[in-house]
């Protein structure tokens, strides 16, 4: 389990990816773990998407570069 | 009409807008996830386009201008909240990350594993992501909501990759300490435990 979140992240070198994967396929212990660590690492990826940027802003950042010299 | 004054020439400025500016939605959107308040956000993105321009002359060519944006921004978060002294990290031996797994053991052997398992989990973390504090916060919004990886994340943090994993964990491990609390106030991990069919202890 020391390397699960490595291996969640994708941050393995190749060979260790699939070293954990094989160990994944036939663990019992380790595999809700895993599935856990997927389910927890999606959700997570989900918080503050939602947020669209106000396009009053962007006009407000545009005008503030123009006075620094941005010309668009 | 190109005007090399080499401090902004024209085609210096075109590159920032063809480079820089179509990022702007994602900049506000770390921005928020940084402060959690909508106008405050807002004026972190006016200070890091303000920041990013003045100092476009230092953008390595070919580099990743949404990274650098980001850093900006975090570095410029940190100015307002006065937190410019490097944090301290503990190092309180999770290092690898297996402490979270121990508490998902933890979890299986009290239930909540079962109730987290039927409920969505995003409402819950997205408050509890609000409330992590820093610098945990930053190293997790930065690889679990904006997609970074370890190494480009120490370079938006300026720091090791080892720290980013250290703090990433641990920062993942008290997200889900919170998440045990929000089964528990759900009321359903002590039912689940087997306290008796049916039994209501709320």
């Amino acid at each position: 389990m020391a390397q699960l979140w490595d291996y969640l992240d994708q941050e393995l070198t190749p060979e260790r990816m699939t070293a954990v994967q094989v160990h994944l396929e036939i663990c019992v212990n380790c595999l809700p773990h895993a599935q856990y660590g997927q389910r927890f690492l999606a959700a997570l990826h989900t918080c503050g998407k939602d947020c669209a940027m106000p396009e009053a802003l962007r006009e407000r950042v545009m005008e503030c570069l123009k006075r620094e010299g941005l010309m668009s | 009409m190109d005007n090399d004054d080499g401090s902004g020439s024209v085609e210096a400025r075109s590159d920032f807008e063809r480079q820089v500016l179509p990022w702007m939605q994602d900049v506000y959107r770390f921005a928020l996830s940084l402060t959690r308040d909508g106008s405050e956000a807002e004026d972190l993105v006016q200070e890091t386009y303000l920041r990013a321009f003045r100092s476009w002359r230092t953008f390595q060519p070919g580099s990743d201008a949404r990274r650098w944006l980001f850093t900006i921004c975090r570095n410029a978060f940190l100015r307002q909240r006065e937190r410019q002294r490097r944090e301290v990290l503990e190092d309180d031996g999770d290092t690898d990350g297996s402490t979270s797994f121990a508490l998902h053991a933890r979890m299986q052997s009290d239930g909540s594993d079962r109730i987290l398992a039927r409920v969505d989990l995003a409402p819950a973390l997205d408050k509890a992501l609000a409330e992590l504090p820093e610098p945990f916060k930053s190293t997790v919004i930065l690889v679990d909501v904006e997609d970074q990886s370890y190494e480009e994340a120490s370079e938006v943090l300026g720091v090791p990759i080892g720290t980013v994993r250290s703090r990433l964990f641990r920062g993942r491990r008290q997200l889900q300490e919170k998440l045990i609390d929000y089964a528990r106030d759900a009321g359903f991990a002590s039912a689940a435990a087997g306290n008796g069919d049916g039994d209501d202890n709320a």
